[in-house]
């Protein structure tokens, strides 16, 4: 039986704050304030200054029809416009995509029992980029519904059918480990990318192989309000599914045969939490294309505070990578002027050095306490 | 609760590693499973429990197929104390034992205080308690360990399966482990490796070898030096030790029995 060894990536708990249920709750409503108000200021920024008072008044304006002084003037010019169907929606989605991207990322290092798992580790990320680059260099060439469906649908379709076939080649032999699922993914990662290489190194169009290095980076750009109910309908009914099965998702981390001895058919659910998780991934990235670190990082950092008890960290890493995603998109908007950054150079320059910080603070404290 | 085992036999690859084994363990007893490294004892445990599927034959505990049944009834009423207590991640003692009470709890079941006291009273059972709120990765082997016993107590089960529980366990708590089993009075089924400890523990022994049962019965019946030398490929003397009246086992050094 093989087993991915022990990393060092979970902090030790012994300096955890005790949090009751009240101060659970607390926690909660303390992050859904400060997710609030991120939005608030998020809408604000950006390379067409807008004053945070009247990006807020629109804002309250255009959700609930209410004017402070029953003045509509701020309604009035570009502002509203652009913080109603061009802001408004992508910060929606920085959040619902950062909240879905943790999601993905928790359940699959609980479901490969590995803590460097995460949202792209089961050939999505190659699938996906393949299905985009033969949706740029040759899908759109075709007539009819091949040609209408789109990059989206490519992408979709290619990171779905790369995970399905990641889980049939692990599920190869018997049983499925988790050492056998990671090698099958970087088995399907390396088929996929020699075929989006085949396909971009004969294709002779530029700006095609410009698409696709953009596509591969991320981007919030194309946040339109038609995006959103998609991705709201895979992320929240997953959030909620899976806040549901924090029991099962905690005792997965105990292996494959203490999971049996718990109750648990560990392979049954481990292969639905897959597939829901890949689906759910799917969406995302082609919302989006590749935002990578988020699914990885956010549920260390959240786990080295709170533990790996799934009923407080799944509810808080959904606010935290909602949260950074909207502040990572915020950044990318305005870092450079007149210059909108890929996404995911961002959360990779952030996320890298917090990954490390946190190697390196687990280097002190190891077996100390 | 009874525990039925018939005629099983387990396949890994193509090797035959347990070759129809039949045994029981009554209401009550502590059977003591003995044998070599690579006997069969674990493979016949770990199908017992559900972690690999025999193929063939039939095991039954208090009337129920376990075989048939969901692992999740299974586990209602058997816990296991194994050897894979290795992790990728962190939990406090006290999580980790709280998890014990997984397979009484329906899908929106939260922890109630009653959960939390019957892994209280685990934790203290095995001297654990004042460990609660330590993470589990940092503890030493045999502090896992008894924190594995606590979370298989916290099932409350009715049967108990131990796969080798004293490795890398100081005496005292191979004592302690053994007694505390012994003193919950439930059927109880151990893979052991010291032969001493199974006699002093054990109502019963089966010895296996090459995933056969070689002999079976009382350790005082079953354990004789012809036995252990065909078994173990040890030479040895037993004796009722003066002093506490328990069979006692020497072994002779250097005279390795098969080597020559």
């Amino acid at each position: 039986m093989s087993r991915p060894q022990s990393s060092g990536l979970t902090p030790g708990s012994a300096l955890r704050p005790k949090l009751g249920t009240s101060g659970f709750i607390g926690l909660q409503l303390g992050l859904l304030a400060i997710t609030i108000l991120s939005i608030g200021i998020a809408v604000s920024l950006g390379q067409v200054e807008i004053p945070l008072s009247q990006s807020l008044r629109i804002l309250l304006y255009q959700l609930t029809g209410i004017t402070l002084d029953g003045n509509t003037d701020f309604m009035q010019g570009p502002g509203a416009n652009i913080i109603w169907t061009i802001r408004f929606p992508r910060v929606l989605l920085a959040l619902l995509v950062g909240a879905g991207l943790t999601l993905c990322g928790t359940v699959m290092q609980a479901a490969v029992q590995n803590p460097l798992a995460d949202p792209y580790i089961l050939g999505i990320s190659s699938g996906a980029t393949l299905g985009a680059t033969f949706s740029i260099l040759i899908g759109f060439s075709f007539a009819g519904i091949f040609g209408q469906l789109g990059l989206a649908f490519w992408a979709f379709a290619g990171a779905f059918g790369a995970s399905l076939l990641v889980l049939a080649l692990a599920g190869l032999g018997g049983k499925m480990s988790s050492a056998k699922l990671v090698l099958a993914g970087m088995v399907i990662n390396a088929l996929c990318s020699a075929f989006s290489n085949f396909l971009i190194y004969f294709a002779d169009n530029a700006q095609g192989i410009r698409s696709i290095t953009f596509w591969t980076m991320g981007s919030l750009a194309a946040a339109r309000w038609d995006m959103l109910p998609l991705v709201i309908a895979a992320v929240i009914p997953a959030s909620l599914l899976f806040l549901f099965q924090a029991r099962i998702l905690n005792t997965m981390l105990l292996g494959e045969e203490t999971a049996v001895t718990l109750g648990v058919n560990l392979n049954l659910y481990r292969r639905g939490y897959l597939i829901l998780t890949a689906l759910l991934t799917g969406v995302l990235v082609s919302a989006c294309g590749m935002i990578g670190f988020v699914g990885l990082i956010i549920p260390h950092i959240v786990r080295a505070l709170v533990g790996s008890d799934h009923r407080r960290l799944l509810p808080i890493s959904l606010w935290a990578g909602g949260l950074f995603l909207i502040w990572t998109d915020v950044l990318a908007r305005t870092i450079i002027p007149k210059t909108e950054l890929p996404i995911g150079i961002l959360t990779a320059l952030i996320g890298a050095p917090l990954f490390m910080y946190m190697l390196i603070k687990k280097g002190y404290d190891f077996g100390g306490k | 609760m009874e525990l039925d085992v018939k005629g099983l036999s387990v396949s890994i690859g193509r090797s035959q590693i347990v070759n129809r084994i039949s045994l029981q363990v009554k209401e009550g007893q502590f059977v003591g499973l003995l044998g070599p490294n690579g006997c069969g004892k674990s493979t016949l445990l770990k199908s017992i429990y559900k972690a690999i599927s025999p193929s063939e034959g039939a095991v039954t505990l208090g009337g129920t197929d376990v075989l048939g049944s969901s692992p999740k009834k299974i586990a209602k009423s058997m816990a296991v104390v194994g050897q894979f207590n290795e992790l990728s991640f962190d939990f406090t003692v006290r999580e980790m034992v709280m998890m014990g009470r997984t397979p009484h709890k329906k899908l929106l079941d939260t922890d109630n205080d009653a959960d939390r006291s019957i892994a209280e009273e685990a934790m203290r059972k095995v001297d654990m308690l004042s460990y609660a709120d330590r993470s589990y990765l940092s503890l030493s082997g045999g502090e896992k360990q008894r924190v594995i016993l606590a979370r298989a107590l916290a099932q409350e089960p009715r049967f108990l399966v131990l796969d080798e529980p004293t490795n890398h366990l100081d005496i005292k708590y191979q004592l302690q482990i053994l007694s505390i089993v012994r003193s919950l009075g439930i059927g109880v089924l151990a893979a052991l490796h010291d032969l001493s400890l199974a006699a002093q523990y054990c109502t019963h022994l089966y010895v296996l070898k090459k995933g056969e049962v070689m002999a079976e019965g009382p350790p005082r019946q079953v354990l004789s030096k012809s036995l252990i030398a065909s078994v173990y490929e040890v030479d040895c003397e037993l004796y009722d030790n003066p002093i506490t009246g328990e069979l006692s086992i020497a072994y002779r050094t250097g005279q390795v029995a098969s080597l020559f």
